[in-house]
């Protein structure tokens, strides 16, 4: 397996760690564009150099990897945001795929496990492990339960998209659970990319409203009622 | 203290004094921010009392003031003008006193204000000699007057409700005494007496355990800043290397295999240990899903939602047996390359745990014959546990297809209803 043409930029604050990931996926044949260990400059590098994935850390020091994660994604198109983290920042995680990353894995998943990732990200899929399932499934299951006066139209999964979601959370792979429910394997990837786009647009969404509401507060506007 | 009028002549004398002697005489004596707690710690949270004493402190300054204006109108036509200056000067000597006392932490003991209650209450007894019967009689003020009500805001401020009640009864019974008539003058003058005392009692109570409460909590921040800050320190440095062994060595193979296994283990280990927050949160509602992150290793994922799925310490301590146990099941049956998944769940009136594995499956009618042969099996270990929460439990296994356990418990307090943001706030916006 070999990841020719696919260019990678490796963001993470610390070298070894950042060094040893840039040395495997080069093996592996990959074109490394650029190493980085903090937010502003992964930002700044990934406008010029325009890499098809990032492969980002989450935890950057005092910069955030989930902000740097929502400019790259929605300033630059073709570029694809992989999180690559330790397995403790679940809330960080889903902030960031909520942010728009594509996928997530932890820093203790294999070489095969990381290529293979990187490969399905560069084309556009979404990297699902079991765990970021049940992140997103979780996510999901708070917004119908948590009454918010200030989200009155929370994205809701269908009961397909649930059993999918639950399936994967529970470490089914695609193939199995298209087995399960007998439905094409094309089907389940569909409904997985489905539930993280829902999710990403609604964030962006609520972004964007919360941006005017505080705009419209800092000039101290009357009320348009 | 029968009168409802005040003397604005003699107030607005003292006006351009007062700012200054205000200031003076109501500044504690001490800094908030230096008061050390039990453990001799330094400690930022200042007595929540500190406001009432200055205010009790006020009252007996502004009432002094009340009570010398009247005295100087009523001077002339005392019984005893001597014994009624002299009644004067120990009120001046006494505020003075109390105020340098009670400004201090040290000086706000019991047996002053005990003390104090004597003092006035003996003072105020000392005014029957001074005033004439027909004074008395005509509801015209004493030479303490409303300086009496400060022994009460005293006892209320020190301790609380019960002082203030029983303070404020025994000047409401002085008063009684001393005029030997009930009108509804006297009437509103013990009303007052009690109400003070009690409300600056409930003040004092409310204030004193949020002092309390404030300490508590900021002594729970601290441990959890000093917590994230080594955590912070532990993934940039220990466990970057460990996760570097791991991965190298198992693609070295051979001995450096065995070695990343273990760097392995230990990465897992201290991951979750900076990862899971302090144990104790000061209630009896715990996170699930953090105990359950514990048993994230080799050949075991683990899958949480984000937020805290919270339950009573009892069950999750249950459920997390229950947990272990399956798990157990699955290492000794399901051989070595078998992988297993937890999955929980909140649908916040009932949450899900599933425990899944990948390995071979139980063949049908095997766990019938364990529990026919009088051996307590894991399946009805596992049952006869869940059905105490109150829960239900079914086992999807058959060979081949692994096995998978789905705990269904329906949530009975519905204070736990709530889903905890947890560590959300952090990269929202």
């Amino acid at each position: 397996m070999t990841g020719s043409e696919i260019s990678v930029m490796v963001v993470d604050d610390h070298p070894i760690w950042r060094d040893g990931v840039a040395r495997d996926l080069t093996e592996r044949g990959f074109r490394i564009s650029a190493t980085t260990g903090d937010a502003v400059s992964a930002l700044r590098i990934s406008r010029t150099v325009h890499p098809d994935v990032v492969l980002m850390d989450l935890n950057l020091g005092d910069t955030s990897g989930v902000e740097a994660t929502r400019q790259i994604t929605q300033e630059i198109p073709g570029t694809r945001v992989l999180v690559l983290s330790a397995s403790g920042e679940h809330a960080d995680v889903l902030e960031a795929v909520k942010a728009g990353a594509s996928g997530y894995l932890v820093k203790s998943a294999s070489v095969d496990e990381l290529v293979d990732a990187v490969r399905r990200t560069s084309v556009g899929d979404a990297v699902f492990t079991a765990g970021l399932a049940g992140l997103v499934l979780g996510e999901y299951r708070r917004m119908a339960v948590t009454p918010d006066d200030s989200d009155p139209d929370p994205p809701r999964l269908t009961e397909r998209e649930t059993d999918v979601l639950r399936q994967v959370a529970k470490g089914l792979t695609a193939r199995q659970i298209a087995n399960k429910l007998v439905i094409s394997h094309r089907t389940v990837e569909n409904h997985v990319q489905s539930t993280l786009r829902k999710l990403q647009l609604h964030n962006r969404v609520e972004l964007a409203r919360y941006a005017i509401e505080h705009g419209l507060d800092q000039e101290g506007e009357a009320p348009p009622d | 203290m029968g009168s409802t009028t005040s003397d604005s002549t003699d107030g607005h004398r003292n006006r351009t004094l007062w700012p200054r002697m205000w200031r003076t005489l109501t500044t504690t004596g001490e800094s908030p921010h230096t008061t050390t707690n039990r453990n001799g710690q330094l400690e930022a949270v200042p007595d929540g009392r500190i406001p009432l004493w200055r205010a009790h402190n006020g009252l007996r300054v502004m009432t002094l003031i009340y009570a010398f204006a009247w005295f100087l109108v009523m001077l002339p036509d005392y019984r005893e003008p001597v014994l009624g200056s002299a009644i004067m000067a120990s009120m001046v000597a006494w505020t003075a006193f109390t105020i340098w006392r009670y400004s201090k932490p040290s000086g706000r003991t019991k047996r002053l204000v005990l003390l104090d209650q004597f003092v006035t209450t003996g003072l105020f007894g000392l005014c029957y000699f001074v005033l004439t019967e027909h004074q008395l009689e005509q509801g015209l003020p004493t030479v303490v007057t409303m300086w009496h009500a400060s022994m009460v805001t005293a006892a209320a401020v020190r301790c609380g409700m019960p002082g203030g009640f029983v303070s404020g009864a025994a000047a409401a019974a002085a008063n009684f005494a001393m005029r030997g008539y009930i009108d509804s003058n006297m009437w509103m003058d013990t009303a007052l007496h009690l109400v003070i005392g009690l409300l600056l009692g409930l003040a004092s109570e409310t204030a004193k355990h949020s002092t309390r409460r404030l300490a508590r909590a900021l002594r729970a921040e601290a441990a959890t800043a000093e917590r994230e800050r080594l955590a912070r320190d532990i993934h940039d440095s220990v466990l970057q290397v460990l996760a570097r062994v791991r991965r190298r060595g198992g693609e070295l193979g051979g001995e450096a295999a065995e070695l990343a296994t273990m760097a392995g283990e230990q990465e897992t280990a201290l991951r979750t240990l900076v990862s899971t927050g302090p144990a104790e949160r000061g209630g009896t509602s715990t996170d699930l899903a953090a105990r359950l992150r514990a048993f994230e290793g080799t050949g075991v994922n683990v899958s949480v939602p984000a937020t805290e799925v919270t339950l009573p310490a009892e069950t999750i301590t249950a459920l997390c047996s229950v947990t272990g146990e399956a798990l157990q099941n699955v290492a000794e049956h399901a051989g070595p390359e078998a992988h297993a998944w937890i999955l929980l769940e909140d649908l916040g009136s009932e949450i899900v745990l599933s425990v899944r594995d990948n390995g071979p499956g139980i063949p049908e009618g095997r766990l019938e014959e364990a529990a026919a042969a009088g051996r307590m099996g894991v399946a009805q270990s596992i049952r006869g546990r869940v059905e105490s929460l109150g829960g239900t439990v079914t086992l999807d296994t058959s060979l081949g297809e692994g096995t998978e356990w789905e705990i269904h418990l329906t949530r009975t307090d519905s204070r736990d209803r709530t889903v905890h943001s947890g560590g959300r706030e952090r990269g929202n916006y």
